[in-house]
């Protein structure tokens, strides 16, 4: 629904965490940081597993791909400001798609997932190989440059500024998904889920519009790799492993796929646990499987879908007693 | 020349790993449309279930060879008949992502029970031994491995093209609702089938872990081998499975000696290839 009530939902969102530093700690400010970064990485991952029903596992290799190029940039180029190296990591991420994008059109299915991992592994392999340019297992570490307006520089040097910049370019992004999913485009790839025969009877060319979607997701997770580099001033090839896409996956589907707000959800919540339970148990990674696989077996339609299953319920009983009072 | 032809046997060793791994996917694939993503999980249970045993028994490799693959069946039948076959109606996406959580716990508990460090498996007998070949000594080992993925390659399209039980499989994969129509009980050919593509995984755990050394990432490292080879061989083909690991086995031995910079790229290179020139694979059907 987009409403005025959608946006004024944003609204009153935006200002709840424009406010929230004012009485977070340094700590858990950021940890927002990191959940509003993640955040657009799980959007983006919804709208191929959510919206077009393609399941990618290699959603990483954008994510991976920019962080490295916006570090490595920021490394070598001097006097790079912050926006040009963001903006470098976006069009790596958007070039990686277009051409992945143009050897997939066809496959769908098990045949993407599959495919998907296959190019991870060799984005992966090529930053473990890569070693002097990469820095391998060892990493980079990134000093986050100033903001270079050409007449002047602002820094985002501490935890505050830095969030309040990701806050307001990630919360945009997220907010142009939000309005995507409601342009004709985002209406195509929904129906096209729903029916791709009939989409193709109709005249639309599902394979482009497939391609588009690819290229459009890969750009946004590249936005959010560049800012995950930036945030922890550090990037190594973990931020372009299979376990970085299974991470999005998790956040994904754990906060549910049938919404738009589901995987925010999710990252607030798988972020949070990470956080707390990986401090009492090493076994967390465990116990995450375990909860994801139930999931997959009983509430497929994750938190959000819980949520709404209940909201439903409650309303339900509530126009029951009404009818009863009468 | 001789340096050839140690690398040509080297590239045979893994090869017969390599379809090993991938007939039973590629198998299940086939015939219930189900990508697993636990095969590589479950072909680590066995590397690690060979390698207790081998601790706690006397260390010879043949009690694995066969209590490691009825476990694994065991392991698989369990799976299909209580965990897939729930999500089987609701499509593709629900079934890949439980094998993959599958998958993910699995990893899990063997770092936990095993530890998160390789373990080296060493064998004993005539199998540890070197034999001669054109004035070399060679591991007798790594021709055990090709000649075990060479006989599994042999029995299984006997299997399939000479025995019933074959016939009815490959009309299950054609049209399972019509063979279902005739009688037969395709939920339990299908779990004899997901058991049977686990065993396997087993078999090949069981000869991999002296090869390779047995560690909690051997999963992941043949998984995209093996999706390799089903992606050049073609989706469900046991033909393609076997040419493709021939090829990608001797492409990554030979890789190594001439182009040792590159050699981790070539096998994606094939793979991007062939997705260009014939994207359903060299022995797949059009889709």
């Amino acid at each position: 629904m987009m409403n005025k009530k959608g946006l004024l939902n944003i609204l009153v969102l935006f200002l709840i965490l424009l406010l929230l530093p004012v009485i977070l700690k340094k700590y858990h400010v950021n940890m927002l940081t990191e959940i509003v970064i993640f955040a657009l990485y799980a959007v983006s991952y919804n709208l191929l597993l959510g919206y077009a029903g393609l399941l990618s596992f290699g959603h990483a290799m954008f994510f991976g791909l920019a962080a490295f190029v916006t570090g490595i940039s920021i490394i070598h180029i001097k006097g790079i400001g912050l926006i040009e190296a963001v903006i470098l990591g976006v069009m790596a991420a958007l070039i990686a798609g277009v051409i992945i994008g143009s050897l997939l059109l066809r496959h769908k299915g098990s045949y993407f997932a599959l495919l998907t991992l296959a190019f991870n592994a060799l984005f992966y392999a090529i930053a473990t190989k890569w070693h002097s340019i990469t820095g391998g297992d060892d990493g980079l570490n990134v000093l986050r440059p100033p903001i270079n307006l050409g007449f002047t520089e602002i820094s985002v040097g501490t935890v505050q500024q830095f969030y309040y910049f990701t806050l307001i370019i990630i919360g945009a992004a997220i907010v142009f998904s939000w309005i995507f999913t409601y342009t004709a485009m985002g209406k195509t790839v929904l129906l096209m889920r729903e029916n791709e025969e009939r989409m193709k009877f109709l005249g639309y060319s599902t394979n482009i519009a497939r391609l588009i979607l690819f290229i459009f997701t890969g750009a946004l997770a590249g936005l959010a790799g560049s800012f995950y580099t930036l945030h922890f001033q550090f990037v190594s090839i973990s931020a372009i492993s299979v376990e970085m896409t299974t991470a999005v996956l998790l956040m994904t589907f754990v906060g549910g796929t049938r919404t738009f707000w589901g995987p925010i959800l999710g990252t607030l919540v798988y972020i949070t646990l990470q956080n707390y339970l990986s401090t009492i148990t090493d076994r967390w990674p465990l116990f995450m499987g375990i909860i994801f696989v139930l999931m997959v077996l009983f509430i497929p339609g994750g938190l959000s879908g819980l949520i709404i299953n209940l909201w439903d319920r409650l309303k339900k009983e509530k126009t029951l007693v009404a009818e009863g009072n009468r | 020349m001789s340096e050839f032809f140690v690398f040509f046997l080297h590239g045979l060793a893994y090869a017969g790993l390599l379809f090993l791994v991938s007939a039973g996917l590629t198998l299940v694939f086939g015939m219930m449309n189900v990508l697993n993503f636990a095969h590589a999980a479950m072909y680590m249970l066995g590397a690690y279930f060979s390698y207790t045993l081998m601790l706690r028994t006397s260390g010879e490799i043949w009690l694995s060879l066969i209590i490691c693959p009825l476990a694994l069946f065991l392991i698989g039948a369990v799976i299909e008949r209580f965990l897939l076959r729930r999500v089987h109606s609701f499509g593709h996406v629900p079934e890949l992502l439980l094998t993959f959580g599958l998958a993910y716990i699995i990893t899990e508990l063997v770092k936990w029970y095993w530890g998160n460090y390789p373990l080296a498996v060493n064998i004993s007998g005539f199998l540890a031994g070197t034999v001669q070949l054109l004035g070399m000594s060679y591991p007798v080992y790594r021709i055990f491995v090709f000649a075990c993925g060479a006989l599994v390659a042999v029995i299984l399209a006997l299997i399939l093209h000479r025995t019933r039980l074959g016939i009815v499989i490959r009309a299950a994969v054609n049209d399972n609702e019509m063979v279902d129509a005739l009688g037969i009980n395709v939920p339990m050919v299908f779990m004899g089938v997901f058991a049977f593509g686990a065993a396997l995984s087993g078999f090949a755990g069981v000869i991999a872990g002296p090869l390779l050394t047995t560690y909690p990432g051997m999963a992941n490292d043949i998984l995209i081998d093996a999706f390799v080879v089903i992606v050049v061989g073609g989706f469900g083909s046991l033909a393609g499975a076997v040419v493709a690991s021939l090829i990608i086995g001797e492409l990554q031995s030979f890789g190594v000696l001439l182009f040792p910079k590159l050699s981790i790229a070539l096998v994606y290179l094939l793979m991007v290839v062939v997705l260009i020139i014939k994207p359903s694979g060299l022995f797949g059907e059009e889709q």
